[in-house]
């Protein structure tokens, strides 16, 4: 009954049936339900700290805008661009696993895997640049740029929370990719195992949906 | 170094088309939109920008949700359950700042 409207998969493309479910559709929806229930309570996880984020924004604007002119802009919006980059090798990814083009759904793959890399290297070089700049209140031993403004440390302290937690996130993602990767590039992965490539896009697109918020409540709209 | 593009058929470059059209356009769209958000946060025409830039990224979360996770092809079950997820997220952000501007 799902995905009559999309393209159609190759022949030798498909999902070998485990015993406990009926019929592979039945397989694959299950899989899909299964990442959807994950990713409700995770997108509930962040939605709770961006929500925190315009709470402190409009209970103190003054330090929040005064913490935010800190924020690397150039740095958030060009990691924007990468982390959308990445989401379209993803769905490349897909759309050659349905294909059955092997090899270039691997590339595709570890291009995604690059691309999350190259993120975590801007985002580590932002932190780099806040920590010379004096912006990380939670250094007990280091003074604080923004000392005269108490509330700017909530923000500040709320702005590293948010991040490095969907850093983790595309970390451990980034892990199982090149996991995956690893496996689908032997022989028959795609006979047996297709839907682990579109299980797993879900949760790549997700990681991008996180930032796509995270980018504009936390950098944007406080300037 | 031999162009692999060059050795695909006809038929193949259709099939690619076919398959890579969505991905392609939603890519255009978030950057686009994206271009929109840095030009409005970098430039601060008006007062109320802020109100624009969120509804920019509505947009990109509906283009992600619709055409990168592709749940408009999902079962009503799925649909249900990812709905449900913002509805959630509605509420708890509808509540909260209800209190909040309301004081």
């Amino acid at each position: 009954m799902s995905r009559e409207a999309e393209p159609p998969m190759a022949p030798g493309v498909g999902v070998a049936r485990v015993e406990h479910f009926a019929t592979v559709e039945q397989q694959r929806h299950a899989a899909v339900l299964g990442i959807w229930a994950w990713l409700v309570t995770e997108l509930l996880l962040f939605s709770a700290l961006f929500l925190v984020a315009l709470v402190l924004r409009l209970q103190h604007p003054e330090a929040v805008k005064a913490a935010a002119l800190h924020l690397k802009f150039w740095i958030g919006a060009v990691n924007t661009v990468v982390l959308i980059c990445s989401s379209l090798t993803m769905s490349m990814a897909i759309a050659f696993s349905r294909m059955g083009w092997q090899r270039a759904m691997v590339r595709a793959m570890l291009a995604t895997a690059a691309l999350g890399s190259l993120f975590l290297v801007l985002k580590g070089y932002e932190y780099y640049a806040d920590y010379e700049e004096h912006m990380m209140p939670f250094l007990a031993l280091r003074p604080y740029a923004l000392a005269e403004t108490p509330a700017s440390r909530l923000f500040v302290n709320l702005y590293y929370v948010a991040t490095s937690l969907h850093g983790l996130h595309l970390f451990t993602g980034i892990s199982i990719l090149l996991g995956m990767t690893w496996m689908a590039a032997k022989p028959g992965f795609l006979a047996r195992h297709q839907n682990w490539i579109e299980v797993y896009g879900l949760y790549w697109h997700f990681i991008d949906l996180i930032w796509i918020l995270a980018f504009p409540i936390l950098y944007v709209v406080n300037r | 170094m031999r162009n692999p593009l060059a050795r695909l058929t006809d038929e193949d470059r259709a099939r690619l088309r076919q398959h890579l059209r969505v991905p392609v356009l939603s890519f255009l769209a978030l950057l686009g939109l994206l271009a929109v958000n840095v030009t409005l946060g970098a430039t601060l025409p008006f007062a109320q920008v802020w109100a624009l830039e969120l509804a920019v990224v509505a947009v990109m979360v509906a283009v992600i949700l619709l055409f990168s996770m592709e749940i408009r092809h999902e079962p009503p079950l799925v649909r249900l359950f990812a709905g449900l997820g913002f509805f959630w997220v509605a509420i708890l952000v509808g509540m909260t700042l209800t209190d909040y501007l309301g004081r």
